[in-house]
């Protein structure tokens, strides 16, 4: 599904994002990306959906080398891949099924057709009491949910995930893992990127540890070892 | 693509209506260009009409001496008449040049007096020669300096008419190039206050634009709203101008006329018959100037 062959991101003048990474990650799989601050977890999610392109090395996502994507063919990597940010990134003025219909407008898709996706998102994201409320009426997981949500809206091959739970409490932390987990059984790769040491041991799932940028250990069923 | 369309359009009319006093200033600046070119327009129309009318009236007098056979003044008038810039030619022999003036100062003794004391008729025949344009008259001049013609003729009287004709053209040429300059003005502080609108435009949606670009809105889908408000725009500008033109060329019109001695000074019929052309014109310039800032405001701070 996806493969990163011997990947360096380096900033320019000379700051290393990340370097040398290789890793495949398989269909269906739910792999957490952890490290400390800095260690590159972020640029690697980006590196994901083509956010930044890499200086050295070469990925590949369902069969399709993005290294050097074009600009133009980049619309269309998003719609396969949806990404969730700590900041959840919804628009204010728009309400809940505003937002996660959004995804679908700038996309091109037709009315009815957004009005079949976004109820059957809300219910996957159980938010169907509150298609109406604003971002400012809802709770952080609540607004976290929308996210995802919105995400799901393409039903992408792909969730990446950048540190989703780092403004939510532990309970409403529990819950959108808990989502997530449940977006990854439907079949959805995700790539779950955080530093929280109690989500990663409660998951028990493949956990890819980045130090200085590299790779420091990538273990089936992994624990958070930093 | 339609959806899509219907999308872009409705984003578009959104960044007009939220960013509402910023869109007013910039459809302001885009009048006052087009103002500033309908002006020289107008301008353009009515010195015109004044070099045409003045033209219409300038004639080169040509005496002859009062000795010249009438055969030598036919010979002239077909050479003259085989000149390109020559319009028509007058004869008025030496009897009539005569009646003329007797008619003419028929009430003033003194003159009448002098002339019966000469006993003859003191005027030779005289040409009275119209052009096609002032310009011409210079070449009609220098015709006449031919060897042929050169001592028969006593005297030429043209200078005054010159003289109005290059008044106007200077005037005119002075006010065109000050609207030029005026013009050219105006659409550079448009350039810069379309640049800066859409700069303001893409601060105030960069949220939006962040999250269209991060679910997968294409390039064009993001961009196109941009291109489409300024061409509202432009059109909104040129409805005004429109609006506020017509008007005052209604209320002109009868002063110019007053002052050309006609009904009309054409003002209106030139609009009315070349409007399409001239708004067509006007409107796809503004277009352009318009979507050349966006494209420089959004290869600066829009990246998609």
């Amino acid at each position: 599904m996806i493969r990163f062959k011997n990947v360096s991101k380096i900033y320019p003048p000379n700051v290393v994002g990340v370097e040398g990474i290789s890793l495949h990650i398989r269909p269906g799989e739910f792999v957490s990306i952890v490290g400390k601050s800095g260690t590159g977890k972020s640029t690697l999610a980006k590196l994901l959906f083509a956010e930044e392109r890499p200086t050295r090395g070469s990925i590949e996502i369902g069969g399709w080398d993005i290294t050097n994507i074009h600009d133009r063919d980049v619309p269309l990597l998003r719609r396969q891949i949806g990404v969730v940010f700590q900041d959840f990134k919804l628009l204010p003025m728009k309400t809940v099924y505003e937002n996660i219909a959004f995804a679908l407008q700038v996309a091109g898709e037709r009315p009815h057709r957004i009005r079949e996706v976004v109820p059957a998102v809300l219910k996957i994201v159980n938010l169907e009491p509150m298609i109406d409320r604003y971002p400012r009426q809802l709770s952080g997981g609540e607004q976290q949910r929308v996210a995802i949500g919105r995400a799901l809206v393409h039903s992408p091959k792909v969730l990446v995930a950048d540190e989703p739970t780092g403004n939510l409490d532990t309970v409403t932390t529990r819950e959108i893992i808990d989502l997530l987990k449940k977006i990854n059984e439907f079949g959805t790769t995700v790539a779950l990127v955080t530093h929280d040491r109690e989500v990663v041991n409660a998951l028990k799932k493949r956990v890819i540890t980045l130090e200085d940028g590299k790779i420091s250990s990538d273990i089936e069923e992994g624990r958070y070892k930093l | 693509m339609f959806v899509s369309s219907y999308r872009v359009t409705k984003f578009a009319f959104q960044n007009f209506w939220r960013n509402f006093w910023l869109s007013v200033i910039t459809i302001s600046m885009l009048v006052m260009t087009l103002m500033t070119v309908n002006i020289l327009l107008v301008l353009n129309v009515v010195t015109q009409q004044a070099i045409e009318l003045v033209e219409d009236k300038v004639e080169v007098s040509v005496y002859f001496q009062e000795y010249v056979e009438q055969e030598t003044v036919d010979q002239a008038v077909s050479y003259l008449r085989g000149l390109s810039q020559v319009r028509d030619v007058e004869t008025i022999t030496a009897e009539e040049a005569y009646d003329q003036f007797v008619a003419r100062h028929a009430n003033d003794e003194e003159i009448m007096a002098s002339l019966q004391e000469l006993g003859e008729n003191p005027f030779g025949p005289t040409l009275v020669v119209k052009a096609h344009d002032a310009a011409d008259f210079e070449i009609i001049l220098d015709a006449l300096e031919n060897p042929q013609f050169r001592d028969d003729i006593r005297d030429k009287d043209f200078s005054d008419y010159e003289q109005i004709v290059e008044r106007i053209r200077s005037t005119t040429d002075r006010i065109q190039a000050f609207g030029v300059a005026l013009s050219v003005i105006f659409l550079l502080i448009a350039i810069l206050i379309v640049f800066n609108t859409v700069r303001i435009g893409i601060f105030i949606h960069r949220e939006e634009i962040g999250i269209m670009r991060l679910v997968g809105a294409s390039n064009w889908f993001i961009k196109a709203p941009f291109y489409l408000e300024m061409i509202l725009m432009s059109s909104i500008a040129l409805a005004i101008t429109l609006i506020m033109l017509f008007p005052a060329l209604a209320a002109l019109e009868p002063q110019f006329g007053v002052y050309f001695g006609t009904q009309s000074a054409g003002l209106m019929e030139y609009f009315t018959q070349h409007g399409l052309v001239i708004f067509g014109l006007e409107f796809m310039g503004l277009v352009l100037v318009s979507i050349f800032s966006t494209i420089l405001a959004m290869r600066r701070f829009l990246r998609v």
